[in-house]
């Protein structure tokens, strides 16, 4: 791994691009998009990646420009690190406003029906949406993936939790997982005998690459009040108890790990391209995991990406949108994917043109895959193209508590309560999970900015009594976030229509979006218990939920401000047929031979876990497959010498 | 700039008693300079040199602390000219934005067509007194190290 810090540089225009036929073109170089380019890289086979945003963000330089995007950004937004690019443009979650009946909201990229309006966002730039995600890595429970058999609700999937478990595995070597298995342990279902099981969802006293992030000073606080908290809920008894979260960022390696690590300590991979060895190591507690990390201790899909393009093996063209997936009607093969190439973003003008080969991976995330299919013209046989679009509602409740606890330390957030993820109560209403927020209640408030601007012009103070109400309002602040299940219904769903497009012409997404009954029952679960744990704590509710807010929900006679998750899902689902999916459990479309749709998209639930792990552990399982493929089509491509420099230095 | 001007010396004390932090540490921050440049260009001179002549008078009209604070609000904070510039000072301390004014004031006052909300530079941000303020550190930089989240907040008394 002495390359980890080597530069690279790629270089490939698109005259040369389009006259190969690659093994293997992907559209997307987020972590699905990279984890197959390099999976498949690695086998001597040859890869295009086509990617919509800029590619500077590769170097340190570029990646440092982003920094100062976003420090010197007024509204510091998930997508505050990146300029605006009306040609490959991206959900930018200050432009949602509230939907009016019957008026479809246009204002923002993606055109949305309503009745519920969601202020979800992912980005369009090198490494895609990891670049901002918060990279909380826990992995679905063996009853997810039995929804319909033990709940009769939502779909099965048509693999179980055993069979992808050696895909969580390679996962979370490939993410470097920093975590605490014992904090995962607690009670769950077997899906065969439908009772709680003391079964290790783990198995071989498995450990994770790093050891668990410190749990924050506030963890502890609140873990000291909270635990213990018993309570009854359809029929099953549960203790709650405040627990680690498995995330994404390097910590300190656990010896044990060695034993699924080839015999060697895991080593965290430190910042892309960089040739300082100190930035990309440990997290140091920026509290900014989400937009941008300054360090690069959080994983990104860039570090896969890197690995994949040293491999000399695969090509990247940026500033690439692919605008169209062509098939040849006689045989159902993809034949090529037109593309539409900006050169700068703050010009309409493009070229186009036509990318072939013989595998075509569509990695461009649940939205994107959807709305490109649609746009090609690309329905499925099941007629689920875009269909069963899902996201976990989150619910935030806030409240003060009696004594400074500190706010924005550490990493987003290190603990929650998981233990209302599991139970027969699942048939009735929506399980979820709870993050403790280190970052106070800048989430639901805009906390610390908000209450500055109260105590300066509102509350009329300054100097010394400025100093002592801000820390009295920020210091104490505890928020709770309520990631809440949503499970798959067809009018959920994302579709296009000609006329909405983006400045390049290309059709944008149109959502047509409802929270389901079902996840709304498990957020009044979870604001009584919200009210439950705060009376526990002693802490002050400020929890308010205003009827205009774009997100209000009213649900049996009370009011809720949803959320959007950030966690696209469900729009290409896997499944048995092609009568009731899109893909089947290796994420090869059903009607056409040689296009995987890889990513969340092909989840048929979501369970309570941040979906991106689940999707890496897919991603692992569907490259086996495409180099099955590979190995049958084609004898390998030689090994030629590589294209790019990744010479030291 | 010549930083001696005795304006520029003139705006740090407004500060200091603005911000309860010392000139020495507001000075530590770098960005004084910026600020005071950003207060003058954006309320345009005759205005900036109100205030500091406001100031000026009523520290030496003062004869202690409690005479000081009321005379603060009443003839700069209370002031529709001067109070909102007033707050803005220590609203740029506090995190490095500069606010646009009020509309009233704007149309009553406005003088510059650079008045909007923006963060005044990428140190402005970092040098923001509201996070040591609150036993923290701005978010994205100035990171603490692995695993100090786990001990109680330091949080200066004033
Ligand atoms: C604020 C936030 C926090 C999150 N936190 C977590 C978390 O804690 N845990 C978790 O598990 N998940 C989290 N997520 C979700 C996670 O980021 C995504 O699930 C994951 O990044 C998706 O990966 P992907 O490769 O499938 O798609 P993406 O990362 O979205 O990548 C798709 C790529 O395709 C490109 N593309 C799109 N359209 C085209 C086109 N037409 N032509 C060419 N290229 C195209 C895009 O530019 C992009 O690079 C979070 C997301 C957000 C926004
Ligand atoms: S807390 Fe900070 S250093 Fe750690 S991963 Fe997040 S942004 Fe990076």
């Amino acid at each position: 791994m002495s390359n980890d810090h080597s530069k690279i540089t790629y270089t490939i225009d698109h005259s040369t691009a389009s006259q190969k036929v690659y093994d293997v073109v992907i559209v997307g170089s987020g972590i699905s998009g990279s984890i197959l380019a390099n999976e498949i890289a690695k086998e001597g086979f040859s890869v295009l990646i086509v990617e919509a945003g800029p590619g500077k963000d590769l170097s340190l330089t570029g990646y440092e420009k982003l920094l100062n995007t976003f420090y010197t950004a007024v509204t510091k937004d998930n997508n505050a690190p990146y300029k605006s690019n009306p040609n490959a443009p991206m959900p930018r979650s200050p432009k949602v406003q509230k939907a009016r009946l019957g008026h479809p909201n246009t204002d923002n990229y993606m055109v949305q029906n309503g009745p519920f309006v969601t202020d979800t966002s992912y980005s369009r730039v090198v490494g895609g949406t990891t670049m901002h995600w918060e990279a909380k890595t826990p992995r679905m429970l063996p009853e997810d993936f039995k929804m319909r058999t033990l709940f009769d609700k939502g779909l099965d999937w048509p693999i179980t939790y055993r069979e992808l478990q050696p895909y969580y595995r390679m996962a979370e070597k490939e993410i470097g997982v920093s975590g605490n298995v014992e904090s995962q342990e607690f009670k769950h279902l077997d899906p065969i005998t439908k009772e709680f099981s003391e079964t290790s969802l783990y198995a071989d006293n498995y450990v994770y690459p790093m050891h668990q992030m410190p749990p924050s000073y506030l963890d502890k606080c609140v873990a000291k009040d909270i635990n213990g908290t018993t309570l009854e809920l359809d029929g099953d008894k549960k203790e709650l108890k405040v627990r680690s979260f498995p995330q994404g960022r390097n910590g300190i390696p656990n010896v044990e790990y060695r034993k699924y690590n080839n015999g060697e300590v895991y080593r965290p991979v430190a910042a892309v391209s960089s040739h300082q060895a100190e930035i990309g190591e440990r997290c140091q507690g920026n509290n900014n995991c989400t937009p941008i990390c300054p360090v690069q201790a959080k994983y990104d899909a860039r570090k896969t990406l890197a690995k994949a393009l040293r491999t000399g093996r695969v090509d990247l063209l940026p500033q690439t949108i692919a605008s169209k997936v062509v098939v040849n009607p006689e045989n159902g093969r993809v034949t090529s994917i037109e593309y539409k190439n900006y050169k700068d973003v703050n010009s309409s003008e493009y070229e186009s043109g036509v990318l072939k080969g013989k595998i075509f991976i569509l990695a461009a995330n649940a939205i994107e895959n959807a709305r490109l299919m649609l746009a090609s013209g690309l329905k499925s046989t099941s007629n689920l193209m875009g269909k069963n679009f899902m996201d976990h509602p989150y619910l935030l409740c806030w409240g003060l508590l009696p004594e400074n606890t500190g706010t924005f330390r550490g990493t987003i957030c290190t603990s929650g309560i998981s233990d209302i993820r599991s139970g027969h109560f699942r048939r009735k209403q929506a399980a979820f999970a709870v993050d403790i927020h280190n970052d106070g209640w800048g989430w639901a408030t805009g906390s610390p900015y908000t209450n500055l601007l109260d105590i300066v012009d509102n509350k009329n103070k300054y100097g010394t009594a400025l100093r002592k109400e801000l820390v009295s309002q920020v210091s104490r602040q505890l928020l709770l976030a309520f990631m809440v299940e949503m499970l798959p219904e067809t009018s959920n769903k994302i579709s296009v229509n000609p006329q909405y497009r983006d400045r390049l012409g290309n059709m944008r997404p149109v959502v047509s979006f409802h929270v389901p009954d079902y996840s709304m029952e498990g957020v009044a679960y979870g604001r009584e218990l919200s009210k439950q744990l705060f009376q526990r704590l002693g802490a002050e509710d400020y929890s308010i939920y205003d009827p205009l807010d774009y997100g209000y929900v009213n649900y049996n006679g009370s009011g809720y401000a949803i959320r959007g998750g950030n966690h696209i899902a469900g729009t290409h689902i896997m499944g048995t047929s092609e009568r009731n999916s899109v893909v089947n459990f290796k994420q090869r479309s059903w009607d056409y031979d040689n296009l995987f749709l890889i990513g969340a998209g092909s989840m048929p639930t979501i369970g309570t876990s941040n979906t991106t792990l689940t999707m890496a552990a897919m991603c692992f399982l569907s490259a086996e497959e495409v180099i099955k493929d590979l190995k049958k089509i084609t004898s390998k491509t030689e090994i030629a010498s590589p294209i790019y420099n990744s010479i030291s230095g | 700039m010549d930083i001696n001007l005795i304006e520029f010396q003139f705006f740090l004390k407004l500060s200091e008693k603005l911000t309860a932090f010392t000139s020495f540490q507001l000075q530590g921050t770098g960005v004084a300079e910026a600020y005071y440049s950003t207060v003058k260009n954006v309320v345009g001179v005759t205005i900036f040199q109100e205030l500091i002549d406001t100031f000026n008078k009523i520290q030496t009209d003062s004869d202690d602390e409690t005479s000081l604070d009321k005379e603060i609000r009443h003839r700069i904070l209370s002031n529709s000219k001067l109070g909102p510039v007033a707050r803005n000072i220590i609203k740029m301390w506090f995190v490095g934005t500069w606010y646009q004014l009020p509309n009233y004031w704007l149309e009553k006052y406005g003088v510059s067509n650079s008045d909007s909300t923006f963060v005044v530079s990428e140190n402005a941000y970092k040098e923001g007194l509201l996070w040591p303020t609150i036993g923290a550190h701005p978010m994205g930089a100035k990171a603490p190290g692995y695993g100090t989240w786990e001990d109680p907040p330091k949080i200066p008394t004033v």
